[in-house]
């Protein structure tokens, strides 16, 4: 016989922690000044850490009490943040608190990233899908400590994470049941929760911040920059896309291509009378360009990742629509927000800075290592999918007894970005960033193999309908321009390809050029979002052009 | 505000620049470093004359952003521009920066009497001015890529016989634009290497304090926080190209609400376009620190 093993080694590990700093805490509640001694007591070196930062929500008091704690006290750590957002985020490296990361989005600090990489300062684990981090939090990357935020604590410690719950409940889950320390951050400290989202069971420790945390409106896109060749594409798609394939549910992307599709929907979608006959469900944030969609009865139902600065008042009105909490406020959920996204949709639509000649896509470029958001796990093809939608089934190939339908993973770009570089390109810079950064695979957003379709202001490629590679890379260059791939094309095969809708033109779509100005805009600025919201949508003051 | 503050080098001065400038701290100047500054166009023909006159200009731009209350909470100097750069974030002492200038200005007069200079590609990336400049680059005729301004925009130093050279490549290349330019000194090459060795001498003696906020780096274009690599920069900057356009891509990730642009002239206009598109951005060549103060408080208090 062995000697009796000890099974609670991480429950004593926390009890010795907590009983630490228990000087310091009033049952759960800690002082805000205290706030680096907490950390400094309750990180040990080494530690998993995961730090709430969401890519808008930012558990931005405990970042900052994090990159004040003494290196000498607390160093190599291995951070998990599903988005690197702020500069202390990586100061943390710098300084020898932290020492690795394990990430999905890094899109504000991706310059930094890349120079922290490139001079070893931080050691990558991988670059994640939000699904797959989650995943790993109750596999192989345990946490020891979370540091999350929340907008209201109740005296007990139940926690209000409202509109803006995001990802809080899947870390704090992971902690919570496994002996890991839960250190949240409170806006405000109140009598009574409008709610419980989260329960005060699952909490440890709760510091009030000095300040509110960090929230930015990131899905929100002007209706006034929208250009006339967006509304030429989103009218392509429309047509040669969302009514082709009937499609039911999907998910946007944050680019303008999108936006112009949501205020397209009131106005050409109603001319082609298809009101009523696509997407009337959505898995999206609550971003304003779809208020013209929702009030005309286009939508009937959205769920959220997270929130939308500005939005709360027109959500708390429309419950019919956006999930919505006995107390009238919204909740939003970003990990099963994911899951819906990648396993519930019919379709994906979005935009990337680059496409290789074989269809896959990136938005990592040279010296910029941003990870990819949400897009990755909605732009794939769930291959264990078993329900069935007429969307799906359209992209069955015809000629197998137990073939199965497809999701439509669509990336809409101009042929030349905004920096006027040419989007598709023979290689991906990814590729050359994959050997600087030292990665095991090439960061690529969305594999040409998931990729069923590709919309520019030249067309439609129906990637899915190719039968060979050399097929869909004629696609691509037929739609490509005078970007070097495109100057490849040849007008005999691109022929033969519209002959056999592999691709579309406007005009074999029956889009008129002509019709695509802006007057098509069921909005066209933010004031007609205000007014078509009857004044409940509230812009933040960045966006507002008028007083 | 979170405000970056950018601080050009040499290129933009002109006759009477200091006019402005509190004649209180030019006669502190003029009697640290027993110098009589001139402000005129044959003046600035004289490389120490020229650099300690900027330097000047910039530091007394400086104090009075400061005495109004604005400071800056990035800051980046380009070549010349890192020491009022290093001042204004706290690191570098004003009289210190005098002492230093000058004797970095007398150091490059004496390196390189004839002969070598530096020219402007536009229009290739890096990558493809790297490999035409190892067509040409020979210990007898040596030419290195230097600063990068911009994506597209690289800068060569070295011996004029190879610039030349390399421009002829870079125009068959497809360049948009290939040139000398009117620099004396091959500046931010190896080719400086002597240079540095002395003037990073002169820097060991100075006190340096810790940034009160981020320092972008030439040498590397990076932000950084401490002293030893600010040190580096101070030192060495003239043997390495200037990686401006990294520089302002890292700032980007700090997401700074404004910029300031001192003097001389305002060289970087079309990188900072593509790198910060509308940012509010004030250039001190074309208004008063009070001016700029006024309209830096209008947009912090969220009025248009």
């Amino acid at each position: 016989m062995s000697e009796e093993r000890d099974w609670t080694t991480h429950r004593q590990a926390k009890a010795a922690k907590l009983s630490a700093v228990s000087n310091k805490l009033s049952g759960k509640f800690a002082k805000t000044s205290d706030a680096k001694i907490i950390l400094e007591g309750l990180i040990a070196s080494g530690d998993k850490v995961v730090l709430e930062g969401d890519n808008q929500k930012q558990a931005s008091f405990l970042s900052k009490a994090l990159a004040s704690v003494d290196p000498g006290k607390v160093h190599d750590l291995h951070m998990i943040m599903s988005s690197i957002s702020r500069p202390e985020h990586l100061d943390i490296f710098e300084d020898g608190i932290a020492s690795k990361m394990d990430f999905s989005f890094a899109g504000p600090q991706s310059t930094r990233v890349s120079q922290m990489i490139a001079d070893g300062t931080l050691q990558v684990g991988d670059i994640h899908t939000y699904l797959e981090l989650y995943a790993r939090l109750f596999v192989d990357l345990i946490p020891n400590v979370v540091l999350v935020a929340a907008d209201k604590v109740d005296k007990d410690g139940n926690l209000y994470t409202g509109y803006n719950t995001e990802e809080t409940p899947v870390i704090v889950e992971a902690a919570a049941f496994h002996d890991g320390i839960v250190i949240v951050q409170a806006n405000e400290v109140v009598d009574k929760l409008p709610r419980v989202d989260i329960p005060a069971d699952w909490i440890d420790v709760i510091i009030p911040a000095d300040e509110p945390y960090q929230l930015e409106p990131l899905f929100t896109r002007d209706p006034q920059n929208i250009t006339e060749l967006q509304i030429l594409m989103g009218m392509m798609a429309i047509r040669g896309i969302y009514e082709k394939h009937n499609v039911q549910s999907v998910n946007h992307g944050v680019g303008f291509n999108t936006a112009a599709i949501e205020l397209l929907l009131p106005t050409y979608g109603q001319q082609l009378g298809l009101k009523g006959k696509i997407v009337p469900n959505w898995e999206v944030n609550p971003t304003p360009t779809l208020i013209p969609a929702i009030e005309s009865g286009w939508v009937q139902s959205i769920h959220s990742f997270g929130g939308e600065v500005g939005m709360e008042q027109y959500i708390a009105a429309r419950p019919d629509v956006f999930f919505v909490g006995k107390d009238g406020t919204m909740r939003s959920n970003r990990a099963f927000g994911q899951v819906a996204g990648q396993y519930a949709l019919d379709m994906f639509v979005g935009s990337t800075l680059q496409i290789d000649q074989y269809g896959n896509s990136s938005t990592v470029t040279n010296g910029r290592l941003s990870g990819f958001g949400g897009a990755p796990n909605m732009g794939s093809n769930p291959s264990g999918r078993r329900h069935s939608t007429p969307a799906w089934q359209s992209l069955r190939a015809d000629d197998d007894p137990l073939g199965k339908g497809q999701k439509l993973v669509v990336q809409m770009v101009e042929t030349f970005g905004s920096n006027k570089r040419p989007v598709f390109v023979d290689s991906l810079d990814a590729v050359e960033v994959r050997k600087e950064a030292k990665l095991q695979n090439v960061p690529i957003m969305i594999y040409s193999e998931d990729t069923t379709h590709i919309v520019t202001e030249e067309g439609i490629a129906y990637l899915y309908k190719t039968d060979s590679m050399a097929e869909r890379q004629a696609a691509i260059e037929a739609i490509a321009g005078v970007t070097p791939v495109g100057l490849r094309s040849n007008p005999a095969v691109v022929k033969d390809l519209r002959e056999r809708g592999i691709v579309a033109f406007p005009e074999d779509l029956g889009v008129h050029r002509n019709q695509a100005t802006r007057s098509l805009l069921a909005a066209r600025n933010m004031e007609d979002l205000v007014n078509w919201s009857k004044g409940l949508y509230n812009p933040p003051a960045k966006f507002r052009s008028w007083s | 505000m979170n405000s970056l503050w950018i601080f050009p080098g040499q290129g933009g001065q002109s006759a009477g620049m200091l006019k402005p400038v509190d004649a209180a701290l030019r006669q502190h100047v003029e009697h640290l470093l027993n110098l009589k500054l001139l402000d005129s166009d044959e003046g600035y023909r004289d490389s120490v004359q020229l650099q300690v006159s900027i330097a000047l200009q910039q530091v007394a731009q400086v104090n009075a952003m400061q005495a109004a209350g604005r400071k800056p909470h990035l800051v980046a100097g380009h070549s010349l521009g890192v020491f009022a750069a290093a001042y204004a974030i706290g690191s570098l002492q004003q009289d210190d920066l005098f002492r230093v200038v000058k004797r970095r200005a007398e150091l490059m007069q004496g390196a390189y009497p004839d002969g070598y200079g530096m020219g402007v590609i536009v229009g290739l990336t890096r990558a493809e001015v790297e490999a035409l400049v190892a067509q040409v680059n020979d210990p007898a005729h040596p030419v290195f890529a230097s600063n990068q301004n911009a994506e597209d925009q690289t800068a060569l130093s070295g011996e004029l016989v190879a610039i030349d050279r390399v421009v002829a490549l870079a125009k068959q290349a497809g360049a948009v634009l290939a040139r000398r330019l009117k620099v004396p000194v091959p500046s931010h090459s190896p080719l400086m290497a002597e240079v540095g060795t002395r003037l990073a001498a002169v820097l060991a003696d100075v006190t340096l304090a810790k940034p009160n906020g981020i320092y972008l780096t030439n040498y590397s274009g990076r932000a950084v926080r401490q002293v030893p690599p600010v040190r580096e920069d101070l030192s060495n900057n003239l043997v390495h190209p200037v990686y401006f356009e990294a520089m302002m891509s890292v700032a980007c990730d700090y997401a700074p609400d404004s910029i300031v642009n001192f003097s001389p002239g305002r060289p970087f206009r079309k990188v900072l376009g593509q790198k910060f598109g509308d940012l509010h951005q004030i250039n001190l060549d074309q208004m008063s620190v009070s001016d700029a103060v006024f309209l830096l408080n209008k947009w912090e208090r969220g009025t248009y």
